[in-house]
Parts: structure tokens; sequence; C-alpha cells
């Protein structure tokens, strides 16, 4: 019984340390959309500059912005492992992520020499603090299948921030490098895999079964899963040492790793205890069936030829594993991360009574949950539709940024609930 | 010592959290003199033992053979007196 031992909320930071990371990430998503809205070819290739600034603001505005915020939350609770001076790491680390977050998609549109420059040092000041300062962290950590998974995960962003900086020196032309092409290739595949991939596999052995109240994961599944997939990782980035079919076992081997968590999940997932309607649950069930469906689409793809080499091929793995898996999974999990904590700080600060103040459950209204849902999942389908018939882009962007934006207010609704009951920030 | 009806049962199996807690915190709201709180759940809830301690209670914990968990909740002061 590892899992949730050490569950411990006096180790928790002030709630305005996750919280400002979490109110941010939103903003970049309604960007992402407007960026496709006003820029529709960024869904005609994967090398357009609107697409790379678009990919950008996915996944170093959304994903990476509340992912950092949440584990400053709870690599203290889930593993006992504070981390050290948390207000200044994430002064730190939010400033520099947003304000180089934002220079890196200008870098991109605008092809600016001082955007670059801007982009770089943010970015590598933001990922570099956080990266020293949870490996302090995850080093002292109480053992876990969620630790070990953080911890692979970790060396999956340092990896993808690595190769990131060396990818920008490159296009600022401060630098050359021996081939760019694999460069890319393996910063993309460690990003989305060896780092949202991990993480999600190890937060998803801690949550889904705690707020789900499905089963837990198979033991033998927890303990292998993610570290296979990091072995085929780190395989797949040297493909140029492999024998020539060495790189199809690998793609195999880590396509296999997808589905099965997937699958697993869904599975848990059917087997839970109440059958009540959630909406995080929902964003999972979405999340897992995007997974399945972008292996589907990389199984086409080794089948037919044609269809890999076509552009839309990237761009729906793009939609798939960005759209519908990863930014529904953290979607799903702010509507469950911020009414806690505002829950949880408020009963902690005013040593409520019961009925004093709002149960988690009030913190958010469930209807604009379930209406933001849908129109999230209308994104999703109409900027994979727009793949297929471009004039769907717009409407697509535009879904998307709606969605990015009722999300923000819906949060903001818990946070000003927060407040009204008397929360303090500090 | 305690007659059963001095007790409050709480059944929080299979809720969501942080549900049972909020449940144990609206129970020791109702609790009177004498009065102890017998929380089911399906779960050990470890973020509840500091939350109990600060507001001056104290608990006692067993694993039942269906794995499921009885927490004994009880004032710290009647304990001692």
């Amino acid at each position: 019984m590892s899992q949730g031992a050490g569950l411990s909320f006096e180790q928790a930071p002030p709630f305005s340390v996750p919280l400002r990371f979490l109110l941010t990430a939103p903003l970049f998503l309604a960007a992402a959309g407007g960026l496709v809205a006003f820029h529709p070819e960024a869904l005609a290739s994967r090398w357009t500059a609107p697409a790379l600034a678009l990919t950008h603001a996915l996944t170093l505005g959304f994903l990476a912005m509340v992912m950092l915020g949440a584990l400053m939350q709870m690599l203290p609770v889930v593993a006992g492992a504070t981390l050290p001076a948390p207000r200044a790491l994430a002064a730190i680390t939010h400033v520099g992520l947003t304000l180089g977050t934002l220079a890196l998609l200008a870098g991109f549109l605008f092809a600016d020499a001082l955007a670059w420059l801007a982009a770089l040092g943010l970015l590598a000041t933001a990922l570099g603090v956080f990266l020293v300062a949870s490996a302090a962290a995850l080093m002292r950590a109480v053992a876990s299948d969620t630790v070990r998974g953080i911890r692979l995960a970790w060396v999956g962003l340092a990896a993808t921030a690595g190769l990131g900086v060396a990818l920008a020196a490159s296009r600022a032309g401060w630098t050359t490098l021996p081939d760019v092409a694999a460069a890319i290739d393996a910063h993309a595949l460690v990003g989305l895999l060896g780092w949202v991939l991990l993480l999600v596999i190890a937060v998803a052995y801690q949550v889904v079964p705690m707020f789900q109240l499905t089963p837990p994961y198979p033991p033998r599944l927890a303990r292998w899963l993610a570290a296979v997939l990091a072995a085929a990782l780190l395989l797949r980035a040297g493909a140029i040492l492999l024998p020539p079919g060495g790189v199809a076992l690998i793609d195999g081997v880590l396509a296999a790793g997808v589905l099965v968590f997937a699958l697993a999940t869904l599975r848990l997932q059917a087997q839970r205890r109440r059958r009540l309607a959630d909406v995080t649950l929902d964003y999972w069930r979405i999340a897992m069936a995007s997974l399945v469906a972008a292996v589907m689409a990389w199984g086409a793809a080794r089948a037919w030829p044609a269809w890999a080499g076509h552009d839309a091929y990237p761009l729906l793995l793009g939609v798939l594993f960005l759209g519908g898996f990863a930014v529904s999974v953290v979607n799903g999990m702010l509507y469950k991360i911020v009414p806690f904590l505002a829950w949880f700080h408020l009963q902690a600060q005013l040593q409520a009574r019961a009925g004093s103040i709002p149960t988690m459950k009030e913190m958010i209204s469930q209807r604009a949950m379930r209406g933001q849902f849908r129109l999230h999942v209308a994104a999703c389908l109409l900027l994979a539709g727009a793949l297929a018939w471009p004039p769907l882009a717009v409407p697509g962007g535009v879904a998307m940024a709606a969605s990015a934006l009722w999300l923000a207010a819906n949060l903001a609704s818990a946070v000003r609930r927060f407040r009204a009951f008397g929360g303090r920030w500090a | 010592m305690k007659d059963p009806a001095g007790e409050i049962v709480l059944d929080a199996r299979g809720l969501e959290p942080p549900e049972p807690m909020e449940r144990v915190l609206q129970a020791l709201a109702l609790l009177r003199p004498g009065q102890t709180i017998r929380l089911l759940l399906h779960r050990e809830p470890f973020p509840l033992y500091p939350l109990l301690a600060q507001r001056g209670y104290g608990h006692a914990t067993r694993r039942d053979a269906d794995g499921s968990y009885v927490i004994l909740i009880h004032p710290l002061a009647t304990e001692a007196g």
C-alpha cells in the first residue's frame, strides 16, 4: 500500500504557488486557438511558422505550465518531497515560462533574433531552475510507482529542454547542429512521450483509483510500463545507431505501450464503484480514446506508405495526441485540482465548521464544466476535420479559444468563492 | 465504555475525496459531549489525521478483513478525563 501512504497536506505549499500556473495556462490555450483562427495554414503543414508557434503554445504555455505548477503541489504532498524555497521557485519558474513562451511564439512567428535570445534565456532559466529544484526533491522522495514514473518524466523534460535549447540556438543562427531533422524528431518524441505521457501515466496510478474510485492499476503494469516506454524512447532517440529493422521494432514497442495504458485505464474506469456522472472522468475517457485513435493512425501509416508521407498524417497525430489526449487530461485534472485546493486551503485557514464553507463540488458550477467539456470536444472534432476539409480550421480555432476562456472563467469562479469566504493567499 | 447511542456512524465507503473528509468535519460539528464517530472508509485517510489533531480530536484506525478501514474518532479531552 505504498500508493497514498505518504499523502500529507502539512507539506502543502501556499495556494498561490500552484495557482498562478493553473490560472495562466488557459490563456495560452486560448492563444493557441486564436493562432489557428487567424492562421488556418497552421493546420496545412507541421513546418509552417504558425504550426510551430501553435505546438509550443500548447506544450509549453498550457501543458508544461499546468504540469510544473501541479508538480509543485504534488511532490511535497504525494511524494513527501519538499521543494527548496517554494515561493522563489514558483516566482522564477512562472515568470520565466510565461515570458519565455511568449518570446518563443514571437520568435517562430516573426523570425526575430531578439525574441529568440529572450526565449532561450528565459526558458532555459525557468526550466533549468525547476529541473534542479525538483531533482533535489525527487532524490529524497519516498519511492512508489508514481515517484518512479515522475523521475523518468523528469529525464524526459530535461532531454526535451536540452534539445529545445540546441534547436533554438541553431534556428537563431548561433550554432549549427550536425543533423537538425534528427534533433527535431528526438525533441518532439521525447517531449510528447517521454515527458507528457510518462508524467500522465505516473499521475494516473495515483489519481484514477483515488478520484474515479476504480480498482488500482495491475501492479505489474504499474511497475514496468513507464520503464519499458522510457527504455524504448532512449533507444529510439539514438535511432541512427540502430540496425534498419530496429527502429520499426522500437516504434512497435512504443505504440503497444501507449495502447496498453489507454486500454487499461478505460477498463479500470468501466469497473468504478460509483457510477455518477463526472466531467473529469469524461475528460479522461476522451483522452484515452484519442490515444487509441492516435495509435490507429500510426498503424495505418505503417500499412500505407502514401498516408505516412501525407502532410495531414503528423498533424492528425498532433491533434489527437496534443488536443485529444494531453489537453483533455490536463483540462479534466484542473477541474479537480483547483476546486480541491480552494476547498482545502479554506477549511485549513478558517478551521471551518462544516456547512460554513462550500464543499469541493460547489466550487465550480457542474453545468458550466459540462458545457465547457462539450465545447472542447467540438473543437477537437473540428480541428481533426479541418485536416480533411480546411474550411473547418477557423471555426475549430474559435471553438478552442472559446473553450479555453470558458475554462479560465470556471477556474476563476472557484478562486472567487475562495476569496468570498475569507480565503487568504499567504 | 461507550454505548452505541453515543456513536455517530459514518459510512463514507465509495465516496470521492474529499467527501469523506467533508462529512467527518460535518459530523464533528454535530458531536455532543461523550459522543464518538465511527468512520467506515475504503482507504486509509492519512490527510484526515492532522486535521483531527488540529481540532483536538484523537483517532484509532483498524483494517477490516474486507480491506476497508474503521476509524474511531473521539475528543482528546474525553480520553484524558
